[in-house]
Formats: structure tokens, C-alpha cells, sequence
């Protein structure tokens, strides 16, 4: 529970221009690198907290503003909002069933770009996984530089 | 003949030494010589009182019906082959008559009397011709034989020859008896020995105050002692594995205290290293004023039946174990995805570690915070490892410990979570929070648990999705038990025999071994509880086991 609250006010953060003053160690650093290009976010969704934390980071090194989700409904509700140009997402949430979160995925507008990430390779992943048309699909773990390039090329696509 | 001798050599026309000769083979008797000499140097006693009479005993069979040659020294050899091995009945001569009838006959003149019509020209040749027979009983009254005096001379008994009569019965009575007592015996010990040594059991007695102790050919055997090495409880107990000689000990003394029973089962340690695994059972013999005379018992070598259940174990532990290694094959989803998270969040922590330094600008704070969810990953996926390793482990140290049920099936559900999503299937779990405690085997429960677990999914999985429902209930018995019930929305149990499913090979499924839920039967019940199976009144199955609550104190023990 502790982690999904972090995982909350970083993605409050991230709407931030500036680094604010008080915040503890973790948010301050975080909030400092995925501030610069608001302009254009990644979303994450990931039931896992610690894989969610450490996909911000990464594309925070690689200077992609992003904004996390530990619950698919979170983003959901985030999506029927805000424009969404890029989404990564695992696809087997709990407590929902899979397709049901991917079929609300799909009907967003105007449709994501998707890239899938799981800890799963089984056909079954796959197939689930292909039905949404991910423009990637990476099995966890995976190689970070062709992680990244994906991202950057879905974001490239987005603003075409 | 000497002692007949004797007898004769000290007759006189004193009574002393008729008495004598009475004494002299009553301590024959006393001494347990043969009974020939016995009955043999009885006639000559009494053929000693009187000159010209001639004695014998005839011995009735143990079937009642025939005669047997006792004692006769001074009748005619052809007269004594003659009436050895007659039946008795109610014209069989005076012996015959008198074993038939039970009392003295007196045949005055044995060439008129219609009795000795069958015996008439025998008599005839040996000159014979009165006889008067009287039997010998026992002193329950049973007929053993009879004593008979016969004279040349037709005539009946006097006063002086009845009484001889009397006394030679009651000494031949007292001699036969015995005799048929000590057969009675020896018979009795052969057929004891002969289901002892077939049924593999060694005899023995301990006399504690003596000191000495007695045991059978086949106990020295099974304890490896030479046949004439003297014995004693010490030296009994020295052969007990040094491990339980100290309670064996104890166990001796606690039935030579109360005079009771003794009962252990324990390894005997022969020489050259042999081990023998026997259970050893025995009583106290106490005389009538309460004191101990002997501790008497057998021991039976039960190192076969411990084998086979040894082996019986290990066969059992096997497959328990081969059950751990099969679920686990089934629960890959879960283990790679378990291992696969801490995994990605470390490559994509240290990815990123990198890139901010390659950038230059790393906050030092930043960087901490990267090392830090790197080594927190690690710890998890060593924590993966670490259970998988639990489960697929054979169980070296089995040990039991106090166990909340509810945090078990929490810690299963963890392991499994992803196959359960992956099968698309809900499991609900109704805890009641005043489940007691129970004292188990972890990992035995957790497989357990996984078994009915995946048995569950797998009866759900021809289900639509939003039908895929497990429901995994605890409810408290009275405070004296935990149950455990896990419920599914499958196709349910073979109707006529729910309890079928726990049977060897049992399997509905295509790669079912049909041995899970024989392993999850035999280790419930190793610990104490029950496990029983049900189609719910509304669809599905339902399985519910009940472990017995610990009791007070809290204590590991081991299993």
C-alpha cells in the first residue's frame, strides 16, 4: 500500500515544473529528471511496484516524461481525460481480468499507441497481447536500449 | 534288577521295611525315574510281603480303551505279550472288568469264571488261578490302570492282601499321574517351542533376585549369546542399541515395581554390528505373598516388518516428493513471472543508473535510491528461489511449527497468484480470524494447499471466465480444530463416491499421475486431522480438511 501512495504522488509530481521544495529524497530525485518534457508522457501501468518504479526511472534517464500507474483503473480514469499518446503496459492485472482492462484500453480515443511488457512468454500472453496491436511487445526482462528506441519511435509516431 | 534285589534282601516280618520300600520309591517317583523301574519295583515290593503271590500293573491308554504293559517282573513273558495292547470292557478278564467297570474285581477261580473266558487257556498254561484286579485313579478319579494279584490257588483276598492292594494303588496312582502330568508338560512346551521358532519368537525369564535369567536356543540366536553362556537381566539388556538402553532399563524396573507388564520395541545391537529391530512383551510372576519371582517374556524380531516400512516411507517420501516437482512444473507461470519482475526492475534500475551517468548530471541521491530498489530486487528474487527451493527439496528435517492457516494459504496464493490469472480464474478466500492455531509441516501444508489449488483450477477451466470461481473458506471447530475448505464451480466429483478421488491412480485428468490427492490424504492424516471431499449442493466440488489445534505451548517439535 505504502508503495502504490509513492507511486501516486510521483505521477502528481510529474506535473510539476520545478522541483518543489519539500520533498523526501526518492520524489525529489524522481520528480527532477521526468519533469523536463511534460509536454509529450509516457503512461506506465504495472501492478508491480518495484518494475513500475524502475521503468520511470529508466525512462527518465532517457530523458521521456512519464507518469506511472500501479492500477489499470487509475489509468483508465486518467485516459478518459487526458490525452494518451503512449501507453506501456503488462497485461495480467489482479483482481480484473486481463482482456476486459485491454478491451477498455482499446476503446480509448483516440487510441494509444501500446507497447506490451510481461514477465510471461506463453502463447496465451502472445495472443492476449496481439489482440490490443501493440506497436512492441517485450517480455520482462528486457534489453533496454531496444526498449527505449520502441518508446521513442511510438512517441515519434504520436506526434505525426 | 539291584534295587529289586534290595527290596527283597530286606524283607522281614516287620512292617519297617515295607515302609521303607514305600518311602524308597516314592523319592524314586520324587526323583522322576522312569516309570517301568517305578511300577517294576512296586510289584516286587509287594510280591515280597507274601510268598507264592505274583503282581502286575497294567497301564490304560491315554484313549481309555486299550491296555498297556505296566509291570508284571514275575509273570510268564507270554501271558504279559499276551494282554498288552487288550481293550477293556465288561467281560475283558479282572483287569479289563475292573479298568471298564471302576472297581475291584475278584475272580476267585479264573478256569470257571465266565470274565476270563477269553483268557482261559493262557491262565491255564501260567498256572494261574485267581486273580483280583483293582484300578488305579487319579486323583480327580480318572481310571490310570489297575493293579492285580494272582495266586495258584483258587481263592479270594484277605484282609492282609487288601490292604497291600491299597497301598500299591495309591503309589502307583501317585507315579502314573505324575508320569502323564510331565508328558503333559513336555508335550506342551514342544507345541509352545514349535509356534514360537515358526512364528520367530524367543522365550525368556529373568529372576531378579538370583540374578540369572533363562532363554530359549532361539532367543541366544536372535540376541547372538552362545548356548552355554550364563545369563542375566545386565547382560540381556547390554545387546539393547545404546539409544534406548536407558529407557529399556527403566521400563524393567517400572513393571518390577508394580508387578505389571512390559512393553518396548527397540534395536538390539549383536555382536560383529548386526542391528535387530524387536518388540519384547513380558509379565511379572508373583508367588502368593506378592513377591516377585521371575519376569518372564518373549521378544519378537520385527527387522523385516521395519524394513518394509522404512521402505514404505522413503517410497512414501518419494512421491510426495515427485508431487512437490509436479506442481511445480505446473506453476511455471508463476515462478518465471515471480522471478521475472525483481529481474526487470534490477536490469532496468542498473539501465538506468548507467544513462544517468553517462548524462552527467546524477543527483548522488538518486543514485542511492537506484542501488537500493536494485538490491531490494535482488533480495526478492532470492526470496523466489529460496521458496521454490523449499518445495522441490526432499524433506531432510521435518519440522513442525505453530501455523496460522490463514497466513499459509495467503503465502500460497502469493505463489500461484499469476497461474491463477493466467487461467483467468478468481479465487476468493473467507478467512474466519479466530481460526486456532495448528502445529504442521509448512511446506507439507503449502503442498497441500497447491494441490487442491491447481485440482480447483484445472475443474474450473472448461468454465466461461466469469464462471472460473474458487472459494478457499477457514472456520474455527469449537477452538478445536482449523478447517480448511476449498470449494470450486467445476463439473464436480464422481457422484456414487466422492471419496473416491483420494484413491492410488484416481485421475480425471489426461496428465494426472492420480497422486496428489493420496499424498495430500496421507499427510493430513500424519498430522492428526481429516481431509473429506463433497459435490456442494449448488455445483462443484468441494474439498475440507481439519487440522487439530496445537495445544497451549507453543513449542516446535520435530515431526
Amino acid at each position: 500500500m505504502k508503495i502504490e501512495q509513492e507511486q501516486t504522488e510521483l505521477t502528481e509530481n510529474n506535473h510539476l515544473p520545478k522541483p518543489p521544495k519539500k520533498f523526501s529524497d526518492k520524489e525529489l530525485s524522481v520528480a527532477s529528471v521526468t519533469s523536463a518534457k511534460a509536454d509529450a508522457e509516457v503512461c506506465l501501468v504495472d501492478d508491480d511496484a518495484s518494475v513500475l518504479r524502475s521503468m520511470q526511472y529508466l525512462l527518465a534517464s532517457d530523458g521521456i516524461a512519464v507518469r506511472a500507474f500501479n492500477k489499470p483503473e487509475e489509468f483508465l480514469a486518467h485516459a478518459a481525460n487526458h490525452p494518451v499518446p503512449v501507453v506501456v503496459t503488462d497485461i495480467w492485472m489482479e483482481g480484473v481480468t486481463g482482456l476486459e482492462i485491454l478491451a477498455r484500453m482499446c476503446a480509448i480515443s483516440p487510441r494509444p499507441r501500446v507497447i506490451v511488457i510481461t514477465a510471461r512468454d506463453d502463447l496465451a500472453a502472445r495472443a492476449t497481447a496481439s489482440a490490443i496491436g501493440p506497436v512492441a511487445f517485450f517480455i520482462k526482462p528486457f534489453n533496454d536500449e531496444e526498449f527505449l528506441a520502441a518508446v521513442r519511435d511510438a512517441l515519434e509516431q504520436a506526434k505525426k | 534288577m539291584s534295587q529289586a534285589n534290595k527290596v527283597a534282601k530286606g524283607q522281614r516280618e516287620t512292617e519297617e521295611p515295607f515302609y521303607a520300600g514305600q518311602t524308597w520309591i516314592l523319592e524314586m517317583v520324587a526323583a522322576n525315574a522312569p516309570l517301568p523301574e517305578i511300577l517294576t519295583n512296586l510289584v516286587l515290593l509287594m510280591e515280597a510281603q507274601e510268598e507264592g503271590m505274583l503282581c502286575s500293573i497294567l497301564v490304560l491308554g491315554s484313549d481309555g480303551m486299550r491296555v498297556r504293559h505296566g509291570a508284571a517282573p514275575s509273570l510268564p513273558e507270554a501271558y504279559v505279550k499276551a494282554v498288552n495292547g487288550a481293550s477293556i470292557g465288561p467281560r475283558n478278564g479282572s483287569c479289563g472288568t475292573a479298568m471298564f467297570l471302576k472297581r475291584p474285581v475278584v475272580v476267585t477261580d479264573v478256569l470257571t469264571d465266565p470274565l476270563w473266558a477269553d483268557y482261559r487257556h493262557l491262565a491255564e498254561i501260567c498256572g494261574l488261578r485267581a486273580c483280583w484286579s483293582t484300578p488305579i485313579f487319579s486323583a480327580q478319579g480318572d481310571v490310570l490302570g489297575s493293579f492285580a494279584m494272582y495266586r495258584q490257588e483258587p481263592r479270594g483276598p484277605n484282609a492282609e492282601e487288601t490292604h497291600l492292594t491299597q497301598v500299591a494303588t495309591h503309589i502307583a496312582g501317585i507315579a502314573i499321574e505324575r508320569q502323564r502330568v510331565q508328558e503333559t508338560l513336555r508335550e506342551r512346551d514342544a507345541r509352545i517351542n514349535l509356534a514360537a521358532e515358526s512364528a520367530d519368537l524367543a522365550f525368556w525369564v529373568i529372576y531378579p533376585e538370583q540374578n540369572t535369567a533363562w532363554m530359549s536356543d532361539k532367543g541366544r540366536v536372535m540376541y547372538g549369546f552362545d548356548s552355554n553362556l550364563p545369563l542375566n537381566r545386565d547382560r540381556i539388556c547390554a545387546r539393547v542399541h545404546p539409544d534406548e538402553r536407558a529407557a529399556v532399563h527403566a521400563a524393567f524396573d517400572r513393571a518390577c515395581a508394580s508387578h505389571g507388564l512390559f512393553e518396548s520395541e527397540h534395536r538390539l545391537v549383536l555382536p560383529y554390528g548386526k542391528t535387530r529391530w524387536v518388540i519384547v512383551r513380558g509379565r511379572c510372576l508373583v508367588d502368593e505373598h506378592g513377591h516377585l519371582l521371575e519376569l518372564i517374556g518373549v521378544t519378537i524380531d520385527v527387522s523385516a516388518q521395519k524394513q518394509a516400512e522404512l521402505q514404505l516411507q522413503i517410497q512414501r517420501e518419494e512421491m510426495s516428493h515427485l508431487n512437490r516437482v509436479a506442481l511445480m512444473g505446473e506453476m511455471t507461470a508463476s515462478v518465471a513471472h515471480e522471478l521475472n519482475q525483481p529481474l526487470t526492475a534490477i536490469a532496468n534500475n542498473a539501465s538506468a543508473a548507467r544513462r544517468f551517468l553517462e548524462r552527467g548530471n546524477i543527483d548522488p541521491k538518486l543514485l542511492q535510491q537506484l542501488l537500493q530498489d536494485m538490491v531490494a530486487d535482488s533480495q526478492r528474487a532470492g526470496e523466489v528461489i529460496r521458496g521454490i527451493r523449499a518445495l522441490v527439496q526432499k524433506d531432510k528435517t521435518v519440522v513442525r511449527t505453530v501455523l496460522n492457516l490463514n497466513s499459509v494459504i495467503a503465502d500460497t496464493l502469493r505463489l500461484v497468484s499469476s497461474d491463477i490469472a493466467l487461467r483467468e480464474s478468481v479465487v476468493v478466500t473467507e478467512m474466519d480470524h479466530s481460526l486456532p492455531q495448528v502445529e504442521a509441516v509448512p511446506v507439507q501444508i503449502q503442498q497441500v494447499l497447491l494441490n487442491l489449488i491447481m485440482n480447483a483450477l484445472d475443474a474450473v477451466e472448461a468454465r466461461p471466465p466469469a464462471e472460473r470461481r474458487i472459494i478457499i473458506s477457514t472456520r474455527s471447530l469449537n477452538g478445536e480444530s482449523a478447517e480448511v475448505s476449498v470449494r470450486d464451480f467445476g463439473i464436480g466429483l464422481p457422484k456414487d463416491r466422492p471419496d473416491k478421488v483420494f484413491d492410488h491412480f484416481f485421475s480425471t485428468k489426461q496428465t494426472g499421475m492420480g497422486m496428489g490427492l493420496t499424498i495430500v490424504r496421507s499427510i493430513i492424516e500424519t498430522h492428526g486431522g481429516k481431509i473429506s471431499a463433497e459435490n456442494a449442493p449448488d455445483g462443484g466440488a468441494r474439498f475440507f480438511f481439519h487440522l487439530p489445534a496445537t495445544r497451549g505451548d507453543s513449542k516446535s517439535q520435530a515431526a
